[in-house]
């Protein structure tokens, strides 16, 4: 008994030395960090002069005193709402389509999942020339009569050509929505065949009630990351012209690294991680209403 | 049985040609842009598909006064410090979790699990000020130091994979002598092969991939990375100057083609993986 023991002790202490590193990077990377962070965001910090305390005021400033911090949520909210359900929509078109019998489907599957490789720099260099007012997009639409805005200069356009880039990487969720249609019973469609359903149909009530698992967890990720984009909005826009293009993280970026406002950021990346949290939340619940899983039993 | 879902129509064809050219554009665009010569770029009279073939473009930008050369290299020594650093913490985090049993580690691997929730700009400032403190701003240990202490989605992987791995082979090594360092190093590591290399993957094309890290910590021309100098370069060209555009997309072909590689070579592994992840395609 007391030999079993021993064993236990000498093996949770080989736990603990295993999942040290772990341990440490949470406690020095993310516990104590994530602590800092909430005194930083009570304080007025500049980083050379010592913290001043301020309690909620940085909260209240942003809330309602700040007209960028709202243009930049609803601009961030604006993007996610689109881009999201779009790529998701082209994703879960383009793949049902390679999910037919097609020759040079390999071919077709490689184009479109090429420019999800392109690291998100280059991208945007790609994009700052596509969407030139005499680039190739404009030209395109000059063939079929229309005439291209600036996009990237025009504060109306500058959103949708935002969103445009993200639509490029539509590959993504189509090489996992394919992934996934594979995995659907063929007896499934078979049954539905025999029972004279159309395409349309077969792909409305089986194709789709059996993707909403995959296609729930790709909007939660799409969601998470659409809220956090930078990048791209860095790069080719700088949130500009008149803010019209301004979102959360380069906001956020821009009063710790620019103006070393470090507590008002600190402040705006809380309020960030709530805007977060609620929309996820939202996601979990509408969940029960859409998203089908096989076990369970209605 | 022939099932109507399945069947390709001519409209089928049509969509998938014409999608698959729209997407390509860029593509082709880019390819253009960097086989330009230098008078192209000034009187911007770039065309979708390439009109003249300047291929020394590839070999120039590496002499001009762009440190085209110190650029990769520095992706390559911060890429390959991040890769070497997630393998080999996350190998040892994950194996623990699965198989040792220790007092409080079902409620440790809760917190991994809803670590991955925080968003990293809530710990972005505070990191900052740590690496400031350490005097790490404007050298590389920022952004390759973390990956020695694992992430939780990375530790989640290895804890999965081992999960489904049988258990008599640990046993019967233990009956054998070996102790739990030996175990791990002699009979899990090399079965951990699939798993540790697709985790390579991923810390390797985000690590290459990254701008907002190296764009806080790196301030040094000579120490950027790839994905920052290429940006750097166009935005420190003069006004009245445009970047020299050709050599801007032949960096941006250098920072991709790497990604497409090692996906070709990888994608075996990733797909063994059977990983959900990745964001609905939207970056």
């Amino acid at each position: 008994m007391s030999k079993l023991s021993k064993l236990r002790r000498r093996e949770a202490l080989w736990f603990y030395l295993f999942a040290s590193p772990w341990i440490i990077g949470f406690v020095v990377f993310l516990l104590g960090p994530m602590i800092a962070s909430v005194y930083f965001s009570l304080t007025d910090w500049d980083s050379f002069t010592p913290p001043k305390w301020v309690g909620l005021d940085n909260y209240r400033r942003l809330l309602t005193d700040d007209p960028v911090f709202w243009k930049a949520l609803w601009n961030t909210f604006y993007y996610a709402a689109i881009s999201v359900p779009l790529g998701l929509v082209l994703g879960l078109w383009l793949a049902n389509l390679l999910n037919k019998q097609v020759r040079m489907r390999k071919l077709f599957r490689t184009l479109i999942y090429l420019p999800t490789l392109v690291p998100l720099v280059a991208t945007a260099m790609i994009f700052k020339m596509v969407l030139a007012p005499s680039g190739p997009l404009n030209d395109l639409l000059g063939v079929v009569g229309i005439p291209g805005p600036s996009w990237l200069l025009d504060s109306m356009w500058v959103k949708p050509a935002l969103i445009l880039l993200s639509v490029w990487g539509a590959g993504g969720a189509t090489v996992l929505l394919l992934a996934a249609m594979k995995g659907i019973p063929r007896e499934l469609y078979e049954a539905a065949e025999v029972d004279g359903a159309s395409s349309l149909r077969q792909f409305w009530s089986i194709t789709v009630p059996q993707l909403t698992p995959i296609i729930f967890f790709n909007l939660i990720m799409g969601l998470i990351g659409a809220f956090q984009v930078f990048s791209q909005v860095y790069i080719l826009t700088k949130g500009g012209p008149n803010n019209a293009s301004q979102t959360m993280v380069p906001l956020l970026f821009n009063e710790a690294f620019s103006f070393y406002h470090l507590g008002y950021a600190s402040a705006l990346s809380w309020l960030l991680f709530a805007v977060i949290m609620v929309f996820t939340l939202i996601a979990f619940r509408s969940a029960r209403r859409w998203v089908f899983y096989e076990t369970e039993v209605r | 049985m022939s099932v109507r879902a399945f069947r390709a129509t001519p409209f089928s064809y049509a969509t998938l040609i014409v999608v698959s050219a729209v997407l390509s554009v860029p593509l082709v665009f880019v390819v253009s842009i960097a086989l330009s010569s230098d008078q192209t770029v000034n009187a911007n009279t770039f065309t979708i598909l390439p009109r003249e073939f300047h291929w020394e473009n590839f070999t120039r930008v590496f002499s001009t006064e762009l440190p085209m050369q110190r650029f990769l290299l520095n992706s390559v020594i911060i890429s390959l410090g991040a890769v070497v650093g997630q393998v080999l913490s996350s190998g040892l985090v994950g194996y623990a979790f699965a198989r040792l049993r220790a007092p409080g580690k079902n409620a440790l691997f809760l917190i991994v699990i809803a670590t991955m929730m925080i968003p990293a700009q809530i710990t972005m400032i505070p990191q900052f000020i740590l690496f400031k403190e350490l005097g790490w701003v404007n050298t590389f240990l920022p952004l390759i130091v973390p990956n020695f202490f694992s992430n939780a989605f990375n530790v989640f992987l290895v804890r999965q994979f081992v999960s489904r791995l049988p258990s008599e082979i640990d046993e019967a090594a233990m009956v054998d002598g070996l102790g739990f360092f030996g175990i791990y190093r002699r009979i899990m590591l090399p079965m951990l092969a699939p798993v540790l290399i697709a985790i390579g993957i991923f810390t390797l094309t985000a690590t290459w991939g990254d701008f907002m890290g190296p764009l806080i910590y790196l301030n040094d021309e000579s120490k950027m990375p790839l994905a920052l100098g290429v940006q750097y370069i166009t935005s420190t060209s003069q006004a009245l100057q445009a970047p020299p555009w050709n050599l801007v997309m032949v960096g941006s072909i250098l920072l991709t083609l790497p990604m497409i590689l090692v996906y070709y070579l990888g994608q075996k592994y990733l797909y063994e993986m059977d990983i959900s992840g990745g964001s609905a395609g939207v970056k």
